[in-house]
């Protein structure tokens, strides 16, 4: 009985019915998507159709939401599966081998666009001329930053990321004597001033003075949250207060304690990282006569002390730095052409796109022979028939 | 019989004849070289290019046709250019303002008349404060958003101002003129007219001096700001200001001389650009698309024909019409590559030129396996309509623009556009044989199970092959997007068509494999590829989303709509039931 299942389950797995329909959704979610992007951005369209199991629909008549159409990571592994089925079924004849390299090719595409979608990370590093940067920022996410700024030379940074202050609760900043707690956590808030009359929950800093409104949160590419809190900052058993921080709020507010002063800003959420770049110069040249970009480029020194490395590296368009891991690419720039901003990705299944390519393409060719082989062969039998 | 044999090449080599009389240069208009005028090499748009294309894509864009007629005479851009630049009470009087839009003919008090509408500059210049108040309220709003009005109000003013930096280029209008200029450059009032000229002017016709860098042309108010300010006299002053001069006093003789004199100091201040200037004039002229496109009807007629008369004798000519017209558009690619130095896809407009090219010579190599018409029919077919399409693209302006730094690749625009671009042109062959079979199935009375077959067989290999190119041609853009963007893949709205085509061309193939379609089936789909091949190729464009935007058109939604709905049709009409497609029993067979 259980083998009948397995038998039958197998053979529907490796069925041209599922490859068929599998195809045909897919479609159906690119068009979608494509078409979602108009509205959501890429990012979300993206998160909605392609990166989820289940596209979820919002209807006004139901309180909850329904699931409207299978998504693009379902399909995907559903297919998936569908062509490691088909490809081990498939007769291991030589004739058939064209075929079997272009599917392995397709599986490791699919499995690089898998790990793409699991594991990558997207980040930015802003860097003006003549200045040296040791960190990446994300796009959207926020974090609150606690720096000990009491040596002038040296900064000692505790940073708390935005969904664990949306947690609430007491956190406590180890190596320090700051506890913080989070007393309101806003996703998205509009900040004006505080009309007279009313009161804030904030003691401390520039918050009493600010009225803080909640807002839906972003949802298209180019908007920022504006991730706001109220948070107590406790030190050695008493309280110095309750600070709002946003990123909306322009500079760091500070404290002192024990001697020690510290700075509080809720900034994009920054990875160090053990290397770090100065911008040397930065070229933005146009076609003569014209406003037309012809290039962008960065030169950057590249110092890290783990491999004894410095070294200037030109990062330009259609030739991204790839280091430790990470790919930086120049992205975008501003302030007067002073300010280069490069994208930065760490993926680690980039190569296997790469791996894919080559291995489809032969497969192709392979197969491409021997099918032509095969009807010369025919043709000259007739001839001699 | 030899003649029969014949007929192919001699049809084929009258096109011929007929797309280089194209190439000829005009005679001269009243006695002036204006065509060696328009030879003159000036930097426009980021490149250097002869001023005959600055004059020709002024008039397209001003006019949609490079050449008009005048007080009983043909006029063609060159000599246009030279009345609107040197003359402009003259250009000022010639109807040459296309105005279609209903309410900016109504802003501007005319009445739509039958045939299209032309306005003289002075005609339209009391409404001018009214255009230019309009536009600046249109440009407030995004492209896309913007209503019929606002588009055409828009374009106007474009237009207008074009024709206005080209009026104050060489000489302020209504000046007297550059020797004046070059006598009275002490002047007092002299410097705000040098800044206005500098400012105005479109290109820039004075070639670097020797030792300043080779993009430094300079435009006549910089190089009179430069004289005016104590900086040494450019030496092509001098000739410029007797060219101006003679063209004014209407004396032929003097102009000629002076334009000799003119080109000799070019030639010893940047020795290749008359030359290149040169070349890029008889591609001007020769238009080999435009001489195609009629070659390719004409091919497209004579095997329609061939099919109910003469065959033996249509057929062989038709495919003479093909490969002569598959030539010239070879020639006008390398003319464009060779002027360019660049792989032959480079924007939308050349797309469709390449696309209509894979489309012509698949169908060659169909034809010569297969030997019954379809092959050339389909293609010519399709050809022309691509040709159409890259003609109505190519009204925008200059087809060879520089390209933005993302794009400036060779090797990427050699390998995965060109790739992506055949894979398109293999889909809509695919698709146009389908078409052939769809409506030949209605026609013919007597069942034929051998072409049908052919035309089968024709249509699943040539789907294997653009399966082939857009798989091959989509990875490649990945790879290029990792190489300059660091994502192999970001589901960008110009992927995810090439993603939609690769996906279509595998379901067919599948399908077929698995014996769920037979003939008809894959006709229908490879129909339905043609929708699929338009909304990549310009569908994502209108959606203005995405890093491959750069491409944005707003005016062609409704030519894809009605391309898509005719597609719609047609798949009905391959879908139609058994009994529309085989004669009826009982009816004369």
């Amino acid at each position: 009985m259980i083998k009948t299942y397995a038998s039958r389950f197998w053979s529907l797995l490796k069925s041209f019915q599922v490859t068929i329909v599998m195809l045909a959704l897919l479609m159906c979610l690119v068009l979608l998507c494509t078409l979602a992007q108009v509205e959501m951005g890429t990012a979300g369209a993206v998160n909605a159709y392609m990166r989820s199991f289940i596209v979820w629909g919002d209807f006004s008549l139901v309180p909850f939401r329904v699931p409207v159409f299978p998504g693009g990571a379902l399909v995907g592994l559903i297919l998936a599966c569908n062509l490691t089925a088909k490809t081990l079924d498939m007769k291991r004849t030589w004739a058939k081998a064209g075929l079997w390299v272009v599917h392995l090719g397709l599986i490791v595409l699919f499995a690089g666009e898998f790990v793409a979608g699991m594991m990558q990370v997207d980040t930015n590093l802003s860097i003006e001329v003549g200045q040296t940067v040791n960190y990446v920022s994300s796009y959207k996410s926020m974090e609150l930053a606690v720096i000990d700024v009491t040596d002038p030379s040296w900064d000692d940074v505790h940073s708390v990321p935005e969904t664990m202050l949306s947690r609430g609760g007491v956190i406590t900043l180890p190596g320090t004597p700051v506890t913080l707690s989070v007393k309101k956590f806003f996703p998205n808030a509009e900040l004006s001033n505080l009309p007279a009359g009313q009161t804030s929950l904030a003691t401390a800093g520039v918050g009493p003075g600010v009225l803080v409104v909640e807002r839906p949160t972003a949802t298209t590419d180019n908007e920022v949250n504006q991730v706001s809190a109220f948070v107590e900052v406790l030190a050695g058993g008493r309280s110095l207060g309750v600070w709002l921080v946003s990123n909306a709020l322009g500079a760091p507010q500070g404290f002192v304690h024990e001697g020690r002063a510290y700075t509080l800003s809720m900034r994009l959420l920054r990875q160090y990282l053990p290397y770090a770049f100065t911008l040397k110069q930065f070229r933005h040249d146009v076609y003569p006569g014209t406003d037309i970009p012809k290039n962008f480029s960065s030169l950057i020194q590249v110092v890290n002390p783990s491999r004894k490395e410095s070294r200037e590296v030109l990062i330009f368009m259609n030739q991204p730095l790839r280091y430790e891991g990470k790919t930086f690419y120049q992205a975008s720039f501003g302030k007067n052409d002073t300010l280069s901003v490069l994208s930065v990705v760490e993926n680690p299944g980039w190569l296997l796109p790469y791996v894919s390519c080559v291995l489809v393409s032969i497969g192709l060719l392979v197969h491409f022979a021997i099918v032509l082989r095969r009807s010369l062969k025919r043709r000259q039998e007739k001839l001699e028939g | 019989m030899n003649f029969t044999k014949h007929l192919a090449w001699i049809a084929g080599g009258l096109a011929l004849l007929l797309a280089i009389t194209f190439a000829l240069p005009p005679g001269k208009a009243r006695g002036f070289d204006v065509a060696g005028y328009g030879n003159l090499p000036i930097l426009e748009g980021g490149r250097v290019k002869p001023l005959d294309s600055v004059a020709r894509n002024a008039l397209l864009v001003i006019h949609s046709r490079q050449g008009f007629r005048h007080e009983g005479r043909n006029i063609g851009p060159d000599e246009w250019v030279l009345d609107l630049m040197y003359r402009p009470n003259v250009a000022d009087a010639q109807p040459i303002f296309v105005i279609d839009d209903l309410e900016v003919l109504g802003l501007i008090g005319a009445k739509q008349t039958k045939n299209r509408n032309y306005f003289s500059f002075n005609e339209l210049g009391p409404h001018l404060d009214e255009i230019q108040k309009q536009a600046a309220n249109a440009q407030a709003v995004t492209p896309q958003k913007r209503t019929r009005f606002q588009s055409a109000i828009a374009n106007l003013f474009d237009r207008v101002f074009l024709y206005y930096r080209l009026r104050n280029t060489l000489q302020l209008a209504g000046s007297p003129g550059l020797a004046w200029e070059l006598q009275s450059l002490g002047a007092a009032d002299a410097a705000p007219r040098h800044a206005d000229l500098t400012q105005l002017a479109h290109f820039r016709i004075l070639p670097p001096l020797a030792g300043a860098p080779p993009e430094a042309w300079q435009s006549i108010g910089q190089a009179l700001t430069a004289a005016g300010t104590g900086g040494p006299l450019h030496p092509g002053l001098a000739p410029m200001a007797k060219l101006n001069a003679a063209y004014v006093a209407n004396n032929p003789a003097a102009f000629n001389t002076a334009l000799a004199e003119m080109k000799t100091l070019v030639n010893g201040l940047k020795p290749d650009a008359l030359g290149h200037a040169n070349r890029e004039v008889v591609y001007n002229r020769a238009q080999p698309f435009f001489a195609g496109m009629i070659i390719f009807l004409a091919a497209f007629l004579a095997v329609c024909v061939s099919w109910a008369w003469k065959p033996e004798f249509l057929r062989p000519t038709a495919f003479g019409l093909l490969f002569a017209g598959t030539i010239v558009q070879t020639l006008g690619l390398f003319f464009r590559i060779i002027l360019q130095g660049r792989p032959p896809v480079t924007n939308l407009y050349s797309s469709a030129v390449f696309v209509g090219w894979g489309i012509v010579v698949l169908g060659l190599i169909i034809e010569k396996m297969y030997r019954n018409g379809f092959g050339t029919a389909t293609a010519s077919l399709f050809g022309f309509a691509s040709l159409i399409v890259a003609q109505h693209l190519g009204e925008s302006g200059d087809t060879m623009e520089m390209m933005r730094a993302v794009l400036d690749s060779n090797f990427w625009l050699a390998t995965h556009v060109v790739t992506i671009t055949i894979g398109y042109s293999g889909t809509f062959l695919a698709g146009a044989i389908a078409i052939a079979y769809a409506l030949r199935k209605h026609i013919i009375t007597v069942p034929d199970p051998e072409t049908d077959r052919a035309l089968s067989d024709m249509a699943f290999g040539i789907i294997c092959f653009a399966l082939f190119f857009s798989f091959v041609g989509t990875v490649l853009g990945g790879i290029w997007a990792d190489q300059s963007w660091g994502r192999f893949w970001g589901w960008d709205p110009k992927e995810n068509g090439a993603l939609l085509i690769v996906l279509w061309n595998a379901i067919i193939l599948h399908a077929r494999l698995a014996g769920y379609v037979r003939d008809r089936g894959i006709m229908v789909m490879a129909i339905f590829g043609n929708v699929i091949t338009a909304l990549s190729w310009f569908g994502v464009n209108m959606l203005g989303v995405g890093l491959h935007s750069y491409g944005f058109m707003d005016q062609a939604f409704w030519a894809l709509l009605g391309f898509c709905t005719s597609q719609a049709v047609l798949m009905g009409i391959c879908w139609a039931p058994a009994r529309f497609w085989e004669p009826r029993p009982g009816a004369r067979a």
